[in-house]
């Protein structure tokens, strides 16, 4: 409405200068033109009414008084037209007749004289055209005639022909079947019974002919005379009746059916009636094959199926008369023969099929059926044999007459076929497994010669060679395979050649399998690919559990690239896998190292199976030369790798030469410009790397040697002043220094550390405490992003009675490594410790807190499971689980859950769930080991639970969690396990394994310990 | 006020008042001068005349003088006004039902001019029924 209604005004000066109005002249015409006479106002303009309420009256216009309805104008008629009188508005022009119908219509004199002009002009018409229609007529006759001939004459030629035809094919033309019948039939068709008839019956005088009444059971026994029992009968047809529809019912197409007939009706339907409309069906059937052999008695599958028809009816010596007619009329059918065999008993089918066989010599099925029919293989294989002298060129029979016969007769049967069909390899290669060593050769020979293409018959002679022990055959053969195939032009490509291979490793033969690969393996590979292709070929010969083909492939891989340690490497695994004996493989490792003395995985592979590899624990001394020997040689070649040296001190510490350890390391120390493997450490100019001190710091740990320890980290720590795990170390070493200055009564200590020089037992422990606490001051100032160096010093603050402290400590190190769930726990966990007054709310604040920051943290949810009081443990559980449902630690502590419930079995599957999907976490462990320990002590059986548990833990050797790092990286464990094993020498496993089970012991000491110092707060709460 | 605006008194001036205008739309009230509601409806039809007789011309009709169109346009309400273009009828849905006329004395110019706008601009575009502006269905028939 803008710029026209909204003002009204607007729209009028819009417009103002430019009006669409029409000119004066054609406004004025509006009132002085003069309308046609007979104008009708509206329709004249082309209008046409609507109709909107039919209440009041129609909106079809009327013209005038006659009441004729008038058409529509032409809505394109010009304003102001003078309508002519004469015709110019005629139908032609597409006009209508509005304007002027009126004329003409109302008179009925105009209608006559209309009617009579039209009729001369018809019949002047009809005059001149008469002559023209003649023709048109007789053309349409001739043209129809051409189109439709008579049949007659269609077929005239054929019938001229037909003085041609003789005597015995006039005669041999079937009858046209009279297909009439089928339209008399209708008349037989039965109606419902009238109730006269069931009075009549009633009376006595008549037995009711509706249905059979052989069909009734029962329906004989009251005899014709009996009016009572003949009603009786009545009822029982229908039930009889009944009884079909319902057996029809069950056996419908589909199968299924709402009623269960066999309940019910059992001997009914187990009557060979079959149904009206199956009988009907049949006799269709019947008909239609009836037509078929009388129009085309040659055509074989028309007997057949009539003689089947007849089979499914019930009436077999129809089915044999029709089969046999069929042999008759198509002897040359072996379709119709054998069905013929098969419609009879087996003596008649055997006269039968001989009838065939000397009809159709030719025909392997039928020798085959004939043989079928003989009860023993004596008969069976003397009519092969007959077979096989009218056909010799049939695999089939001679395979199925081989399968008959015993080996003796089966060589020399398989002597003829490859004479007879050379062409088969299937016969070639039984010929040759059959036969013996040298003639085997021969007949391979053969073979080849008959059948140049075939690959297997190459395999096949290369097996041989291998199993006669003629081994390095194999790679001759494979190669003069390889060439004569290629120059007979069949293409065999390289993964059709290696399937070849894995099915010869799994026939048992590897040389050829070996042969195969190493001359193969090359074939269209491109020259950059061949490493990858290669290496990626054995992963997968190795996954299909081929693990010699894969072992050649890897061989043939390393003659090409001696120098490649993946490979190398890949083929020790396989071996390992493969579980070969150590000297093999230390074998395979000499060689590699001999070919890239600068692998090191590879001198510290050789090194620990030379070490290790004997399975005795502690190692042999001559293992332990060996191994020392080795890596004497790696150090040779790679004087700069830490890795190595390490190796060495490793061993040096285990065999108890620990002077000789030490010097080890501190040579390294001062050695320039190591490198280890991964390429961490690079401490060009100090010498000696962060390892290297740590391990020396360590080493000097488990000796009790604290002043060196001290000295080598701080020496350590000046170089390295980043390494938090030295800061820690450190730390360590001072707080436990304090104690044993206390314990020991050695001083020594106390002179390293001037500054201590009280005597008193509290002051002792609070100079250790301080030291230790600058330590881990300057080490967190140095890493501050290193959670255990704040965890360490956190934990210090507590256990020395400094709540305020380590809180602070604890905010701090959030501050500066948020999202970090381990300082949250620690957090909660002090919280609960120490809060004394059952006021559990801060640790329940903070966890809160915890969870909100880190959501997704296993660790913070179960000790939110465990914090809460039993009844809602379940819900937390639930929420847990939906949070970070693969979290071991969470589902430890639903386990722990269904422990508490005495849900045992949950409780260990979950506990055993936990364990498979981290078997790196050792605090699992623990927990399954007390699990298992205190269900054996209730059940007081012996602990098989818990000794599995320390089988499966060995197996997995654990390495983290928060118990299990605490008792495992103690000293103490260390020098038991020194003190355990200078008195019991055993094996490797089982010291291991001792080690493991003193392991979880103390862990799990530890946790109940601080179980039950948390749930001491739980209690008093 | 009747008197302002130009009667046709026979079918074929109404007729050819329709046909003659090319651009404008034909705006033709249907019934009687002397009746009250015609009256209301010429009086607000006379004060707009002027305003929109660049885009649109106003005729009045008596029926019983000329009642050559009460049963095409089933005119038997006192006063009935339709709208043309071209030639043609155009409709305008109000809401009433009826969308061929409008049967009521509309007394408010602004919204007539409305209505004749939105006929005229969608006649122009070839629609023969475009959508009023306003709901006249809950007014006038409840």
């Amino acid at each position: 409405m803008a710029s026209l209604g909204a003002g009204g005004g607007s729209a009028n000066s819009s417009h103002r200068h430019r009006s669409l109005a029409p000119p004066a002249h054609v406004l004025a015409s509006i009132f002085t033109s003069k309308p046609p006479p007979h104008y009708v106002p509206g329709i004249g303009r082309g209008a046409s009414g609507f109709t909107t309420r039919s209440d009041i009256g129609p909106a079809a216009v009327s013209l005038g008084g006659a009441g004729a309805v008038g058409q529509e104008a032409p809505a394109d008629a010009a304003p102001g037209q003078q309508p002519v009188n004469d015709g110019a508005y005629n139908a032609a022009l597409g006009n209508d007749g509005g304007l002027l119908a009126k004329r003409y219509d109302d008179d009925d004199e105009d209608k006559e004289a209309d009617a009579i002009y039209q009729a001369i002009d018809a019949k002047l018409a009809d005059r001149r055209q008469q002559g023209v229609r003649e023709q048109k007529i007789k053309d349409q006759i001739e043209q129809n005639r051409k189109d439709n001939p008579k049949i007659t004459e269609q077929f005239a030629d054929l019938k001229r022909r037909l003085k041609d035809v003789t005597e015995e094919q006039w005669e041999a033309i079937p009858d046209a079947s009279d297909l009439a019948a089928k339209r008399q039939r209708k008349n037989d068709t039965t109606v419902a019974m009238p109730d006269t008839l069931l009075r009549r019956a009633l009376e006595g005088q008549e037995t009711n002919a509706h249905i059979d009444p052989t069909a009734m059971p029962g329906a004989g026994a009251g005899g014709g005379g009996d009016g009572a029992t003949d009603l009786k009968a009545v009822g029982e047809g229908r039930q009889t009746m009944l009884g079909m529809k319902l057996a029809k019912l069950s056996d419908n197409v589909s199968g299924q059916t709402t009623i269960d007939p066999k309940g019910y009706l059992t001997s009914l339907s187990g009557m060979h009636v079959n149904s009206e409309a199956e009988v009907s069906d049949i006799k269709k059937a019947r008909l239609l094959l009836k037509s078929v052999i009388n129009t085309n008695p040659g055509h074989a599958p028309g007997w057949i199926a009539a003689a089947r028809l007849e089979e499914t009816a019930g009436k077999m010596s129809e089915a044999r008369r029709f089969a046999l007619t069929g042999t008759e009329k198509c002897p040359k059918s072996d379709d119709v023969w054998i069905e013929a065999a098969r419609l009879h008993p087996p003596d008649t089918a055997k006269a039968i099929l001989a009838r065939g066989v000397a009809a159709n010599p030719d025909s392997i099925s039928l020798w085959l059926a004939a043989a079928d029919l003989e009860p023993d293989t004596l008969s069976k294989q003397r009519v092969l044999r007959r077979a096989l002298m009218q056909i010799p060129t049939s695999v089939k029979l001679w395979k199925a007459s081989v399968d008959l016969s015993s080996e003796e007769d089966a060589r020399l049967l398989l002597t003829r076929a490859v004479e007879c069909c050379p062409q088969h390899t299937e016969l070639w290669l039984a010929l040759a497994s059959l036969e013996t060593y040298e003639a085997a050769r021969g007949v391979l020979n053969r073979a080849r010669a008959a059948v140049p293409t075939e690959l297997s018959i190459w395999i096949a002679a290369s097996e041989l060679e291998e199993a006669n022990g003629n081994g390095k055959m194999c790679g001759k053969i494979i190669s003069r395979a390889i060439k004569s195939l290629a120059s007979t032009g069949t293409a065999i490509d390289r993964d059709t050649w290696l399937r070849e291979a894995e099915k010869c490793e799994k026939s048992k033969s590897p040389a050829t399998c070996r042969a195969i690969v190493f001359a193969t393996l090359g074939m269209g590979v491109e020259e950059i690919d061949r490493q990858r292709t290669w290496s990626a070929d054995a992963e997968d010969a190795l996954g299909r559990s081929c693990p010699e083909t894969a072992r050649s492939m890897l061989l043939k891989a390393i003659e090409a690239f001696p120098g490649k340690v993946s490979l190398w490497r890949q083929l020790v695994k396989l071996e390992k896998a493969c579980g070969t004996a150590t000297d093999e493989i230390l074998a395979i490792l000499t060689k590699s190292v001999s070919h890239c003395p600068q692998a090191v995985v590879l001198w510290l592979m050789a090194a620990k199976e030379r070490w290790l590899g004997g399975g005795q624990m502690p190692p042999s001394a001559e293992a332990v030369d060996g191994a020392r020997a080795i890596l004497q040689e790696a150090h040779r070649h790679n004087a700069d790798s830490e890795d190595i040296i390490l190796a060495a001190h490793k061993i040096e510490l285990d065999s108890g030469e620990h002077e000789r350890a030490r010097i080890l390391l501190a040579r390294s120390r001062d050695r320039t410009g190591l490198c280890s493997m991964d390429g961490t450490a690079k401490s060009a100019a100090s010498g000696g790397s962060e390892r290297i001190y740590i391990k020396s710091a360590l080493a000097e740990r488990m000796e009790r040697n604290h002043k060196e320890e001290l000295s080598l980290l701080t020496e350590g720590l000046g170089k390295f002043p980043k390494s938090w795990k030295m800061w820690l170390m450190k730390a360590q070493a001072l707080r436990r220094g304090g104690g044993d200055v206390d314990g020991d009564g050695d001083v020594s200590m106390l002179k390293v550390e001037p500054g201590s020089s009280a005597n008193a037992k509290m002051d002792d422990a609070k100079a250790c405490y301080e030291r230790a606490r600058a330590a881990l001051q300057q080490g967190v100032k140095q890493c501050p992003h290193s959670i255990p160096l704040w965890l360490a010093s956190a934990d210090l603050e507590f256990d020395m009675g400094f709540p305020a402290k380590g809180r602070a400590l604890l905010e701090q190190a959030r501050l500066k490594n948020p999202k970090e769930d381990r300082i949250w726990y620690l957090h909660v966990q002090r919280e609960r410790k120490l809060s004394t007054g059952g006021d559990v709310h801060a640790a329940e604040k903070l966890m809160a807190q915890a969870l909100q920051e880190c959501p997704e943290s296993g660790l913070l949810w179960s000790a939110h499971i465990g914090m809460a009081p039993r009844q809602v443990r379940k819900s937390r559980c639930a929420d847990a689980l939906k949070r970070c449902d693969k979290d071991v630690r969470v589902i430890g502590a639903v386990a722990r859950l269904f422990w508490a419930d005495g849900k045992l079995d949950k409780a260990r599957s979950w506990l055993t769930r936990a364990t498979s999907l981290a078997p790196d976490d050792g605090d699992t462990w623990v927990l399954l080991y007390r699990f298992e320990q205190a269900a054996s002590a209730a059940s007081a059986s012996e602990t098989s639970g818990a000794s599995s548990v320390i089988k499966a833990c060995t197996a997995a050797s654990p390495k983290h969690g928060i118990f299990w790092t605490r008792v495992s990286k103690d000293p103490e464990l260390w020098e038991w396990d020194a003190s355990w094993k200078s008195r019991v020498a055993s094996s490797a496993s089982s010291a291991h394994e001792m080690r493991i089970e003193r392991t979880l012991e103390l862990a799990s000491q530890l946790m109940s310990a601080e179980e039950d110092a948390l749930e001491g707060v739980g209690s008093r709460k | 006020m009747s008197y302002l605006l130009p009667h046709l008194h026979t079918g074929w001036q109404v007729d050819q008042a329709i046909l003659v205008e090319e651009e404008r739309i034909v705006i033709l009230r249907f019934g009687s001068d002397a009746d009250e509601t015609c009256m209301l409806m010429d009086e607000m039809l006379s004060k707009i005349s002027e305003r929109v007789k660049n885009w649109a011309a106003i005729y009045l009709v008596d029926i019983k003088q000329v009642p050559d169109f009460n049963t095409m346009y089933e005119l038997y309400d006192p006063c009935t006004v339709m709208f043309f273009h071209r030639n043609k009828h155009i409709m305008v849905d109000m809401g009433t039902g009826n969308n061929n006329k409008i049967n009521w004395a509309l007394n408010d110019e602004q919204e007539f001019i409305d209505i004749a706008e939105t006929v005229f601009r969608g006649a122009r575009k070839g629609r023969g029924l475009v959508v009023s502006p306003k709901e006249y269905s809950t007014k006038y028939l409840y």
